[in-house]
């Protein structure tokens, strides 16, 4: 039995047989896609490939109000159109629709939403060429398993799709399962990759046991804290760690190994660094309404760690940085810290608005032992970090809240 | 007021500053209990938390009357 897809929260698997049959037999396309299911999500990029139509992508948690605002639509349905039969031609096995879909043409595009801090989200527009730049199809990848461990909607679970598909790979769905079920998920199909946010891999350590089927791990999205990887190497112990920088504008751009990133001889006339900050050049985005000047900026700030060849690492959001009282909190610093201290599985800082300071630190900490309390926790802390950059109110929680992207909720 | 002098030495205690004892209406916040302005930004969140009132929220208060008086004047 040859599987696509398999998701055991649900007791689903699906085949590459089913898959084709349900190709095969759809008689309407609707270019807006939403749908909660991640098969379904899977199917309808697909079948958008093979008829080369475009397709929005929305998540399924957006509400009626913002899919109007969005896409100035009140009824989805409405763009439904039948499927002519000359249009799509009967597919009749793996092989044939990997192949059909590596010659999708010009015709088709992808419309994605950032995850936008800043409001609404944003509206980038992908072509086949800019979406599937870093997928790489070789031999030994064919044999991979992939633990899908993003949003379906968004550029990071997208960039796993087309990797997993373009190979012929297994998918088996990971994000938003509980602990248990993501290790039973590893365990009974011997997943092989596994591409998510560190946020995601805090929620998997510690953990007792380990799995030797994982031969890669790769993160992104923010900063890696050495303690979290110390473990995540104890639990897949012949696992490669890979760092990947990407963005919904620009999809995968480069990797690195730890925290320092490098730029491919090819790519280095497309990035620059202004201020601190990364500016990488129009020519890598999908369309989007802002890409009007040259450059564009990333809103990621980056250190140097050697010129040439340039390497560098990802310091912080330029947007996430905490003013108190006119000093600069960089809340990724504080966290990782904090992470630090034995006994504290995980930590969220985010600012409080002050009449004094303007913003006040705050942090929201999960503890795994009754000795950490504020004290203990600031205690340590006034030895690691400037006094403003401690949090002044702690408080205790069971959860940390993140955000739809799977990344650490800031407000 | 035992609860306001329990914030107060909560914010000293947490920045591992010694406890005052008999704190009294003429205590200066910075002279006499020692608070800079990081800790002067905490004890305003505490004493929201609690009483409801941003004891800074129209300028400076500078002694521990002052804050009373905020509190009931709410």
């Amino acid at each position: 039995m040859d599987l696509f897809y398999s998701d055991i929260s649900k007791n689903q698997e699906t085949t590459w047989e089913k898959l084709l049959d349900d190709l095969n037999n759809t008689t309407k396309y609707n270019p807006y896609c939403y749908q909660q299911d991640f098969y379904s999500v899977f199917k309808h990029i697909i079948l958008s490939l093979l008829l080369e139509k475009e397709i929005v992508l929305l998540d399924s948690d957006f509400s009626k109000e913002e899919i109007q605002k969005l896409t100035g639509l009140t009824n989805l349905n409405k763009n439904i159109f039948p499927i002519i039969k000359r249009e799509k031609q009967v597919i009749n096995n793996k092989t044939e629709l990997i192949n059909r879909i590596k010659d999708t043409g010009s015709n088709w595009s992808m419309t994605l939403f950032t995850s936008g801090t800043t409001g609404l989200p944003k509206k980038v527009v992908h072509s086949f060429q800019s979406i599937t730049r870093f997928v790489k199809t070789t031999e030994i990848n064919k044999a991979n398993v992939w633990g899908f461990a993003y949003n379906p909607t968004h550029m990071a679970g997208i960039q796993v799709f087309f990797q997993a598909l373009l190979n012929g790979n297994l998918i088996i769905r990971l994000f938003g399962l509980s602990k248990e079920q993501i290790f039973n998920s590893i365990k009974k199909f011997d997943i092989s990759n596994i591409s998510a946010t560190p946020t995601f891999y805090r929620l998997l350590v510690p953990y007792q046991d380990s799995f030797v089927c994982v031969k890669r791990i790769t993160s992104g999205g923010e900063k890696f804290d050495e303690k979290t990887a110390d473990q995540l190497k104890q639990i897949f112990p012949n696992a490669k760690f890979t760092n990947v920088y990407a963005s919904t504008e620009a999809g995968s751009l480069f990797a690195a190994n730890g925290n320092n990133f490098f730029i491919k001889p090819e790519m280095e006339l497309f990035v620059q660094i202004q201020d601190n900050e990364l500016l990488i050049h129009k020519s890598l985005l999908g369309k989007s309404a802002f890409s009007d000047s040259e450059w564009y900026h990333t809103g990621d700030i980056v250190k140097i760690v050697s010129e040439n060849p340039l390497q560098f690492q990802f310091v912080s959001r330029k947007n996430e940085m905490i003013n108190v009282g006119g000093y600069k909190v960089n809340p990724g610093e504080v966290e990782e810290t904090i992470r630090k201290i034995e006994g504290i599985q995980n930590v969220r800082v985010f600012a409080k608005s002050n009449s004094v300071l303007g913003n006040i630190i705050c942090c929201e900490v999960v503890k795994t032992s009754d000795e950490i309390d504020e004290v203990s926790i600031r205690s340590f802390l006034q030895s690691k970090l400037q006094e403003f950059k401690i949090p002044r109110i702690i408080k205790f929680t069971d959860k940390i809240s993140t955000t739809r992207t799977g990344k650490i909720k800031r407000s | 007021m035992v609860l306001l002098n329990e914030i107060i030495n909560t914010v000293l205690k947490n920045r591992g500053k010694e406890a005052v004892k008999d704190i009294d209406e003429s205590f200066h916040l910075r002279n006499d209990i020692g608070f800079d302005s990081l800790d002067l930004a905490e004890l305003t969140v505490r004493i929201e938390a609690e009483y409801n009132v941003d004891i800074f929220e129209d300028g400076i208060v500078n002694t521990v009357g002052e804050i009373i008086q905020k509190i009931n004047n709410k």
